[in-house]
């Protein structure tokens, strides 16, 4: 320790001669390394706003009943009251066509002008039920027993889908942590073999004189550390670019799609990256000097 | 400070380096190595740097033995020692002053202290000037004094020097031995391996290994002669 302390700077020195030594290498070391905890990043994202998906969506689950055409404004109030008694109905809500209307204009935005084609208002009334996700199939299937009731829709089918999109996510991004992590590792402690290939007279002149291993090995672990936390640098500006950009498009044109705060999106994206980065570039760093013992 | 019994070496390749050598080294003694060339010389140096192990008997060097699966010894021996190898081992793209200041980094010596010791070490070698040269730019002679420099500034009580007047003129070879043997008066161990006699055989208060063929014959000379027999 205190001859780490003593012989800092020179450490320091060391691994940047190591990584100048072999600049070129250097270099596409380090954008293969920042290309590849960018990819990595990227599917960090996406679980991380798939994951707020299907949380939004099971905190929101509803059940939409249509209504007969010929029902009336008394027995549609008495259905409201009767649903409102049944077990997990958290809130019912009568939408009428101009509400109907009005929701999908909303949700078209620019787009709105679709609906003019229409002579008539084409949306019916439904009664909006929301509900604990558990209770889902209960309740639809006595709501498509109420009279009045013309059918039931829910978004069970969406939900399962967007699950299912995330699971296939989860295990793509599984493969590709795997992939990059074996990617970096080789990389890097290629790198560090070329480093003590080219350093092999200093490397024998200072066993010779007695250095211990961890001395020697020590400014070669520190190249391939600088390595990866140059490439991660590189990966957050990239991920922090493009996060700030996709919020920014995304406010504008999908505003219904959930999004985590950015803030902290962007705050665990850093720490994941600098963390990923640190702990390939000592592992890469250790493999490369044990494979040239 | 050296205690050979029956030491011999045996290459891979089956070459008999050295046969069942008895030797015997005290502190400050100043010991010369000599013999023609491919004589075991550098075997015998080898060693007792620890860098060959014996194939049969045994060898201590201060204390730690020299044997193969000791290499955590041979290690804590290396550090005490002050090696001048034969073809330098200098580290290219280092200043000489970095290069000496190489040897004494992992030795727990704070840099400022490392820095002054080879600075001292620089001077007393003449090399005061050149401190800040590359050593790929230096010559012969003032690399060879670079790589004694490391050795010394350890402050070991051990120097062993592998031909080190290999290469140089009459002059110079003799400067080289002169400072080498200069160490001596600090109570440091001294040893040389020469294939120049002529430069040497003048020498009194020294112990000569004359080696032939792997075998070795001792001659003590002088104060050296006096102390063995004490």
């Amino acid at each position: 320790m205190k001859n780490t302390l003593y012989n800092a700077p020179y450490f320091m020195k060391e691994a940047g001669r190591v990584l100048w030594q072999n600049r070129l290498s250097s270099v596409f070391s380090f954008l293969s390394t920042g290309l590849i905890l960018f990819i990595l990043a990227v599917i960090v994202a996406c679980w991380s706003v798939g994951n707020l998906l299907i949380k939004t969506m099971q905190d929101e689950a509803e059940i939409s009943a249509y209504l007969d055409r010929d029902i009336g404004t008394e027995q549609v109030l008495e259905l409201i009251e009767t649903i409102k008694g049944m077990e997990g109905v958290r809130d019912v809500q009568l939408v009428d066509r101009e509400a109907a209307y009005g929701r999908m204009k909303e949700i078209l935005g620019d787009e709105a002008g679709v609906l003019e084609l229409f002579e008539e208002n084409p949306f019916e009334a439904f009664i909006e039920v929301r509900i604990s996700l558990g209770e889902l199939e209960k309740i639809t299937e006595r709501l498509e027993s109420l009279k009045g009731i013309n059918h039931v829709r829910n978004n069970r089918e969406v939900l399962e889908r967007v699950q299912s999109i995330t699971i296939g996510l989860k295990r793509l991004g599984y493969l590709i942590v795997t992939a990059v992590s074996i990617s970096t590792l080789v990389i890097v402690s290629h790198m560090i073999r070329q480093g003590i290939y080219n350093n092999r007279v200093q490397v024998g002149a200072l066993r010779l004189l007695g250095a211990p291993e961890s001395f020697i090995g020590f400014p070669f672990v520190l190249a391939g550390l600088l390595l990866t936390l140059a490439g991660g640098l590189l990966a957050s500006f990239v991920i922090v670019f493009l996060v700030n950009r996709t919020y920014s498009a995304m406010a504008g044109s999908l505003p219904f799609i959930p999004l985590p705060a950015r803030n902290q999106l962007v705050s665990g994206l850093l720490l994941f990256v600098s963390s990923v980065s640190i702990l390939l570039g000592v592992l890469g760093s250790m493999f490369g000097l044990r494979s040239t013992k | 400070m050296i205690k050979a019994k029956g030491v011999s070496l045996r290459y891979p390749d089956g070459t008999l380096a050295l046969k069942g050598i008895d030797l015997e080294i005290d502190t400050g003694e100043l010991v010369y190595i000599t013999g023609p060339s491919g004589s075991g010389k550098t075997s015998l140096l080898k060693l007792l740097m620890g860098i060959e192990y014996p194939t049969s008997g045994s060898l201590k060097v201060m204390g730690q033995s020299i044997a193969k699966g000791q290499e955590g010894n041979i290690r804590r021996l290396r550090k005490r020692i002050g090696p001048v190898f034969q073809e330098f081992r200098l580290i290219q793209g280092r200043t000489a002053l970095e290069n000496v200041m190489m040897g004494m980094r992992f030795l727990g010596i704070p840099c400022r202290q490392a820095k002054e010791n080879a600075k001292s070490a620089l001077t007393r070698l003449g090399l005061e000037h050149k401190a800040l040269s590359m050593v790929e730019n230096l010559s012969w002679g003032e690399a060879q004094r670079v790589a004694i420099a490391r050795a010394v500034a350890r402050k070991p009580r051990l120097i062993m020097a592998d031909e080190p007047t290999g290469n140089l003129d009459h002059d110079n070879a003799l400067i080289i031995l002169d400072l080498l043997t200069s160490f001596r008066d600090t109570n440091t161990t001294v040893i040389i391996t020469t294939h120049a006699t002529h430069l040497i055989e003048r020498q009194e208060n020294a112990t000569f290994i004359r080696m032939n063929g792997g075998n070795i014959s001792v001659e003590r000379r002088g104060k050296a002669y006096e102390e063995y027999l004490v």
